[in-house]
């Protein structure tokens, strides 16, 4: 659905390019996740594909066609999240959903009291968006990229600002989206929403992509495949995760004591992201 | 056209419930009521003003834009700011479209504040033409007023210096009037000049006609220079 070939960007003002000839493919029906600490170009990328940022080098080619040589009706494909709250403050949520929806041809799917509904803001659908919360505000955000029903999604940091149980919500519509075949990119610095949400992510840091997998295959490869054990008498001890249940040095040891913690050895997402880039995530 | 329409709209339901902006709207009724009510009986107890109503007339009509020149810039100002600019930049509305939402009213609006005052101005016999193209061309100040302060400023604050360094440059023009002849064509840069030149010679039944062409043409050239600077500026 999308490809980008050795994609870079550089602003006016800035001598070094912010984005240094990335690669990446977003398959139909695909939650591609951007993974990077702030300025590291996730949102310009997703800039470019949105058709905010012109003057680029390189190819991004979306649904067959390059991006330059769509017109107008590329808005009508996709639907884009911002990661800040953009709404007229003085309009109802209503009006401002009413608006923008009157610019596309298709008429959406959902009624707009069902979108208010889904993310838990009917009571909120006639008040003026000024009196809303900042999590209020991202949840109309999230309405509003989807109510044309567009096939290719752009969220950047679609979580950001929201209390963790909108934040589980909005994470599930993701994957509702997903599941109805939307494409989706995501951009965040949140490593667990990537781990939860995204079917591959890549980390980008300065402008450079450094890895591009599956996150469970990330946290495979950089992980150990071990169990951690800690016994009340204090003893701790790791055991490979193979042929575990027939361990005997394993099964003798949980019976010296009663077990105070067992975990995995697996590592998080984030682990991963400072081992490949050698860079703490800073938000 | 429905979506032109829509954003039109759009903007009035956010100037009524906006008080400053709302305020703008009185304006024009004060200056038709000075120039109906107040500048007669002015002119008649003191003599010596009389020589000066044209000059009175070209204020009023620049006064005129000047309503919705401040409305339209501050409506885009915040849109600025709460970044709603930026999803104007991701839907499928052309960018002359969404510049031709905002300024279809405003334009039209001006347009016919100045076509009445015309009309119903006391002192001078104006033909219906000649008020129809003066109207036209004073009606542009306000999407190049609005567009221009956009393209440069960040914010409100910003916004309201640049608005009262534009509100002299736009009077400005005022000074050729008290000018030897051949200075006059020195104001010939601020695009308001050539309209008040234009009032000048109506109001005293000269030829308007090289005058209009050359504020039309300059006006035009005008806001398709700062539409561009605007559009390249706007939605990022």
């Amino acid at each position: 659905m999308i490809k980008v070939e050795n994609l870079v960007f550089n602003y006016p003002k800035n001598d070094v390019p912010t984005l240094k000839g990335i690669n990446f493919d977003i398959e139909k029906g695909e939650v591609f996740g951007f993974l990077g600490p702030s300025g590291a170009g996730k949102s310009t990328a997703q800039k470019i594909l949105y058709k905010i940022y012109n003057k680029y080098e390189g190819i991004a080619i979306v649904d067959g066609k390059n991006l330059s040589d769509w017109d107008n009706t590329y808005f009508e494909k996709i639907g884009v999240g911002f990661e800040l709250p953009n709404h007229y403050l003085k309009l109802t949520g209503k009006e401002n959903m009413d608006l923008f929806a009157s610019f596309y041809s298709k008429k959406p799917v959902k009624s707009i009291a069902s979108l208010f509904e889904m993310v838990d803001l009917s009571d909120a659908i006639n008040k003026p968006v000024e009196a809303y919360s900042k999590g209020m505000k991202m949840r109309l955000n999230f309405i509003r990229a989807i109510q044309h029903d567009p096939d290719i999604l752009f969220f950047d940091e679609p979580t950001t600002g929201l209390d963790p149980v909108s934040a589980h919500k909005v994470k599930q519509h993701i994957l509702d989206l997903k599941a109805a075949g939307k494409t989706i990119f995501v951009t965040t610095h949140s490593m667990a929403t990537a781990d939860e949400i995204c079917d591959r992510v890549s980390f980008i840091v300065d402008g450079k992509l450094q890895v591009t997998d599956t996150p469970k295959n990330l946290k495979k490869l950089y992980g150990k495949e071990a169990l951690n054990v800690e016994l009340y008498n204090g003893e701790l001890r790791e055991f490979p995760l193979k042929n575990l249940g027939r361990n005997e040095d394993f099964l003798s040891f949980i019976q010296e004591d009663d077990v105070k913690r067992m975990h995995t050895e697996e590592a998080t997402l984030e682990e991963v992201f400072i081992q490949v880039t050698g860079k703490a995530l800073k938000v | 056209m429905k979506k032109i329409l829509r954003l039109a709209l759009v903007d009035f339901k956010i100037i009524f419930r906006d008080n400053s902006l709302k305020g703008m709207l009185g304006l024009p009724i004060i200056l038709f009521v000075l120039i109906l009510w107040g500048l007669p009986p002015l002119v008649e107890k003191y003599e010596f003003l009389a020589p000066y109503l044209s000059l009175f007339l070209v204020i009023a009509v620049i006064e005129n834009t000047q309503a919705f020149s401040f409305i339209s810039t501050m409506v885009l100002i915040d849109e600025k700011e709460t970044d709603v600019a930026k999803v104007y930049g991701v839907v499928p509305l052309s960018k002359l479209e969404y510049i031709l939402s905002r300024f279809l009213i405003p334009y039209s609006f001006t347009f016919g504040l100045n076509f009445l005052l015309f009309i119903v101005q006391p002192f001078f016999e104006i033909s219906i033409g000649v008020n129809l193209c003066i109207s036209l061309l004073a009606a542009f100040v306000v999407p190049v007023y609005a567009l221009a302060i956009n393209s440069i400023v960040k914010n409100r604050m910003e916004g309201m210096i640049y608005i009262k360094a534009f509100n002299m440059i736009v009077l400005l023009p005022i000074v050729a009037f008290f000018v030897p002849e051949k200075f006059k064509p020195l104001f010939g840069f601020i695009p308001t000049h050539w309209i008040f030149q234009s009032i000048e010679n109506a109001t005293l039944g000269l030829p308007v006609g090289l005058l209009l062409s050359v504020g039309f043409l300059y006006f035009a050239v005008c806001l398709w220079a700062v539409a561009h600077l605007f559009i390249r500026k706007h939605f990022t």
